[in-house]
């Protein structure tokens, strides 16, 4: 085990690199001191800035700093700054040319910039960039191990509330309550990236990038123990907990590419490699239902594990480029091949683990791809397109039989699955032609077909592991393109698609046959899924989309447009997704209304809908054989609808005034969305109690977001501004998700951790100081 | 590789790299444009080699702005590929012809709002120069074929050129693209309002071979440039997720966090209608007591994360015993 102490890992690299940063940030102060330039001089001289200043924020608040670097109440460092030098600003035959760059340098979202090149012969960049995401400032948990930590403990005193008890009677006593404390969760990207570019001649240059990514903190996610009394083996529900999962990343990237560039062709040959690491190979926590080793069973555990992502690999070759046979024709294209590896040692001697046949899976996936494109304008006023597209992810990693404990398993019984290397490979042809009927209309059409195949290499036993074996779909798209006068654009598309779906309701699938015995199959149909269904990303459907748009350059002044869109998906499965609905309108404005103001606003409305319709508990088993006729009656059937609505307005001013010495902004956005899911299951007439609650409309998913932004900026001098910001920013949201992480609300299925939904009303408050030379 | 190893490899880098810079300058020097000629017209350059027929009109007191290029890449001399403004703008003898005080007549390629040439005579103003690499797949990409001209989104003239900045390339590419200026407004969202991440990060806007300009081949090839510790392979795959991540995701922004499309259990519902729990109809029950729910043991199948309580690992999980997704 190893513990991560996010604050004392300070990256060597990264203080190189900012090092480095701040000498090359010295260099130009000296080099413009005593600058002399005429108009044209200063013209050719590149305007330099720094930016220095202090914002307060009024109250602390995880969601309005998730990305910002704002999330604490009180005051920031405003540092900005961007400087430019070299000989190729002197107006002769020089060629170098440096900068160096640096915003939200006060906050944790700071990034730090350097390049350097001789223009046409070689440059090289180093940058540093840090993200923290704070995802939450109110989760509590009784788990003791810091955030970043991979182990987590109750303590002492918590007492086992215990497995023997009905989730009913579990209570948090007054000691446990007391163990629970607060963290602030979140995540830190540090990326530090170097990069250099050498031109060998005007045909011929390397480029080459890489980049590390050090992510530390942790995301939230939820993981059950079982609570089954381990005397009896009574199933007691199970016992969530949410937890702080470690994010020990480090992800190196390289890229390697040489480029040749003739007068008909270009190619471009390319190596680059992806490696991923993570610090920990689990991430173990506490069974609040079991806190006493000693009565721990088959299926029971005190402490439960969890895997991490595992490390991987990935090292790919490209090469593309393109040939022009005429002014008229052109062609381009690309080829790439890839190697994803993953051999992680598994976990071991767990007692959730009974058999695995490997120490790590060794696991192989080969990715492919191929594509061509030609385009020919032979006839002055018709354009042709034609492209070919394969993609394919070749998954080589073996399958084998593993037996395990899992959650809700009988207490002596041992689960069995094997596992699938699912593999896919797609197949695009994409036919276009764009025909301009005259200066000011045009017509286009567009037919595209796309064919998916998926298996599994090396599956463990006989059978397919999949049911939606392949897809094909064909498009037709047609688009119409008029310009009515100078001023006037207009645009309306419509296209429909058809997917089909091949499928084998045999397959056997990873988990059918839960339990059973090994290699005897298939004991389910459709996975088990009732026959009827299809699952909604891979079934049938025809689809219809309708876009239109217009645009009205009223004068010079005023400029307006509008578009919407229409579409609908029918799908095909009795059972599944039956259709969904989607729509908008965006309507937009800009005015400026004198040389030294304009407004510019936006409106958009936008909603969508999809329906669900699913056979419902107490169909029967789905056996093989079974068909959907026997199973299924209308009355045993359940439907569930997801609505949501989405609004935004937007208006944003700018004005000079004072001859242009104060520059007013102002920039006011509302935003407002809704989810509702709606349920109904009229083969149960109880469904709507209180006490079931399985009929019937959910609270509405609901944020609105508004936000105001006012700056002022004054120049005091030519080179010289004082800005002045405010900045009112309010989120109200509502999300019935989180009821169920409040005390006292789920008699303890689910351990609280007294998240809320994100509410917040903020003021910040900014002022700096700009100075710009040259 | 350690740190150690690695400020090691990047210095070993630079270093090398200096060295081989230093011993190839002098031979590229051949390439180097030839010496200024003391020639009346060179002479009169004002930022641009060959600039001086258009700067007697266009000088720093009648078009700064314009002159201003001299701040950018194009504006360096020294560089042979650098252009005029006649490499872009057309040689324009009958705008360099007029005289008189009425309007001249337009060059012969125009950029502006106003502009009488089309989109492909635009960008092949650029495309003569700015050949491959990223701009391999220009040629009938989405961009193209929708009359987007270089010149749309990037700025010449000017020394801060919006749409190569992360923090106010939203700016610009929400300009046409409103959709996905709505859904960054929405309360899961990648870090796109914050500028601490840019629409290039994901798509490549001068065509790729990727769907939707995605820079990369596939969808899930791009999201794992971030989200490398989903790539796998995972002992137990869950194959949507293999496949393509917008099964359950969408990338520009969600009322339902983080970034999906329904949520669980519902979202579940969409493709597993029998094994365990899914088959069973949730209601009011899944927002608890306080949704309206009065009895005494809401289920965790469907309150919180619902199935994603215990199914907690929905990318792939690599236990033995994490089969169904739970370890």
């Amino acid at each position: 085990m190893r513990i991560r102490n996010e604050k004392m890992n300070i990256s060597v690299l990264g203080l190189a690199v900012q090092g480095a940063l701040a000498t090359m940030c010295a260099m130009p102060m000296l080099a413009y001191a005593d600058a002399a330039q005429d108009a044209v001089a200063a013209i050719r001289r590149p305007t330099n800035s720094v930016e220095i200043g202090v914002e307060n924020v009024s109250q602390k608040s995880a969601k309005f700093g998730e990305y910002n670097g704002l999330n604490k109440s009180g005051t920031e460092f405003i540092g900005n700054f961007s400087v430019r030098g070299g000989d190729a600003y002197d107006g002769g035959n020089g060629t170098l040319r440096w900068g160096v760059t640096g915003t939200d340098l006060g906050t944790t979202s700071r990034e730090l910039g350097a390049t350097v090149g001789n223009q046409g012969r070689w440059n090289l960049n180093i940058g540093y960039d840090e993200l923290r995401h704070n995802i939450t400032d109110t989760y509590q948990t009784p788990q003791q191990g810091s955030m970043g930590g991979n182990a987590f403990t109750l303590p002492a005193n918590f007492g086992a509330f215990d497995a023997a008890t009905s989730p009913g009677v579990r209570t948090l006593n007054a000691t446990r309550l007391g163990a629970f404390h607060t963290e602030e969760v979140g995540t830190t990207r540090k990326n530090t990236s170097f990069g250099a570019g050498f031109n060998f001649s005007r045909q011929l240059s390397l480029n080459f990038d890489y980049n590390h990514l050090d992510q530390s903190g942790a995301k939230l996610m939820a993981s059950a123990a079982d609570g089954r009394a381990a005397t009896t083996g009574t199933w007691r529900a199970e016992a969530v907990s949410i937890l702080m999962n470690p994010t020990n990343y480090e992800t190196d990237t390289f890229n390697l590419a040489l480029n040749w560039v003739g007068d008909q062709g270009h190619l471009t040959g390319a190596y680059s490699a992806s490696i991923f690491k993570d610090g920990y190979d689990r991430l173990s926590w506490q069974n609040p239902m079991l806190t006493n080793a000693s009565t721990a069973a088959a299926g029971v555990y005190q402490t439960i594990t969890m895997s991490t992502a595992p490390s991987n690999k990935l090292h790919q070759l490209n090469l593309s480029g393109g040939y022009a046979f005429s002014s008229a024709t052109k062609l381009s294209g690309g080829l790439s091949y890839g190697r994803n590896t993953q051999n992680d040692s598994f976990l071991t001697a767990l007692p959730e683990i009974f058999l695995s046949p490997k120490a790590s899976l060794d696991g192989l996936v080969i990715t492919k791809h191929a594509d061509l494109k030609l385009t020919n304008q032979s006839i002055k006023d018709l354009m042709l397109t034609a492209s070919l597209k394969h993609n394919e992810r070749d998954n080589r990693t073996s399958s084998g039989i593993y037996q395990y404990y899992a959650i809700n398993s009988t207490i002596a019984g041992v689960d069995t699955a094997r596992n699938a290397p699912y593999s896919n490979k797609k197949t695009e042809l994409g036919l276009a032609g764009e025909y301009r009927l005259d200066k000011r209309q045009s017509i286009a059409l567009a037919y595209d077909m796309e064919k998916i195949s998926r298996w599994c290499n090396n599956y463990a036993i006989a059978g397919s592991c999949l049911v939606a074996t392949g897809n094909s779909e064909d498009k037709l798209g047609i688009k119409y393109k008029l310009k009515a006068g100078n001023d006037v654009k207009l645009s309306a598309g419509y296209s429909y698609a058809r997917r089909k779906v091949t499928e084998d309701n045999n397959a056997v699938t990873a988990l059918s046959g839960l339990g059973g015995v090994v290699g005897v199959g298939p004991m389910d149909v459709n996975a088990q899924n009732y026959p009827g269904y299809s699952s909604m990303t891979f079934a049938g459907r025809k689809q219809d989309m309708l876009k239109l748009g217009i645009n009205w350059q009223a004068n010079d002044k005023l400029d307006l447009a509008a578009e919407g869109r229409y579409a609908k998906d029918k799908f095909d499965p009795i059972l599944g997704v039956q259709s969904s609905k989607s729509s908008g309108i965006n309507l937009d404005a800009t005015y400026a209304y004198s040389e030294n103001g304009s407004v510019a606003a936006y409106a958009s409305w936008r909603d969508s809908k999809k329906d669900m319709r699913i056979g419902g508990t107490g169909l029967g088993a789905q056996n093989a054989g079974v068909t959907y006729a026997a199973l299924v009656a209308p009355t045993n059937i359940w439907s569930n609808q997801l609505n949501e609505d989405g609004n935004d307005f937007g208006i944003t001013t700018k004005h000079k005034l004072m001859g242009g010495k104060l520059e007013l902004t102002g920039d006011l956005s509302y935003s407002f969305d809704k989810s509702r899911y709606s349920t109904q299951v009229p083969y149960l007439a109880t469904c709507g109690l209180a006490t079931v609650g399985t009929c019937g409309d959910l609270p509405d998913i609901k944020a609105t977001l508004v936000a105001l932004k006012l700056t002022g900026i004054y120049a005091l001098n030519k080179s010289s501004k004082i800005a002045i910001g405010y900045r009112y920013q309010q989120l109200k949201s509502d999300d019935y998700s989180y009821n169920a992480f409040q005390y006292g609300y789920s008699s303890l299925r689910l351990m609280p951790t007294n998240q809320v939904s994100p509410n917040y009303s903020e003021n910040v408050v900014a002022v700096s100081y700009m100075h710009d030379f040259k | 590789m350690s740190k150690w190893q690695r400020i090691i490899a990047v210095c070993a880098a630079s270093v090398g790299l200096g060295l081989l810079l230093a011993s190839a300058t002098p031979v590229l020097a051949a390439d180097a444009p030839k010496p200024a000629v003391a020639n009346k017209d060179v002479a009169k350059d004002l930022v641009l080699r060959g600039d001086a027929k258009c700067t007697r009109c266009h000088d720093e007191a009648d078009s700064p702005e314009l002159l201003a290029i001299a701040t950018t890449r194009h504006g360096v001399k020294g560089d042979a590929r650098t252009p005029s403004c006649t490499s872009c703008h057309g040689d324009s003898e009958k705008h360099l012809g007029h005289k008189g005080s009425a309007k001249p007549p337009s060059p012969d390629r125009t950029f502006g709002k106003k502009t009488l040439n089309s989109a492909a005579e635009r960008s092949d103003a650029c495309l003569t120069c700015h050949k491959g690499t990223k701009r391999t797949y220009w040629q009938g990409s989405q961009h193209a074929s929708n009359d987007v001209a270089c010149s749309s989104c990037h700025k010449i003239h000017g020394q801060n050129d919006k749409v190569r900045n992360k923090k106010t390339q939203t700016e610009v590419c929400f300009t046409c693209h409103k959709t996905e200026r709505n859904e960054t407004h929405k309360i899961s969202a990648h870090p796109l309002a914050d500028g601490k991440m840019a629409c290039s990060d994901c798509h490549n806007a001068h065509g790729s071979a990727g769907p939707k300009l995605l820079a990369k081949n596939t969808l899930n090839e791009t999201c794992y440039t971030c989200h490398s510790e989903k790539r796998g392979p995972f002992l137990w795959e869950h194959q949507p997720a293999t496949e393509n991540c917008a099964s359950c995701h969408t990338a520009h922004g969600s009322n339902i966090s983080p970034l999906l499309k329904s949520r669980a259990p519902f979202m579940c519902s969409q493709c597993h209608d029998g094994p365990h729990n899914s088959k069973a109809p949730y209601g009011p029950v899944a927002a608890g007591n306080q949704g309206g729910f009065v009895g005494t043991n809401p289920t965790e199948n469907a309150t919180g994360r619902a199935c994603m309580n215990c199914h907690a690992m929905v990318h792939g999980s690599n236990s033995p015993a994490g089969a169904l997704l739970h370890r």
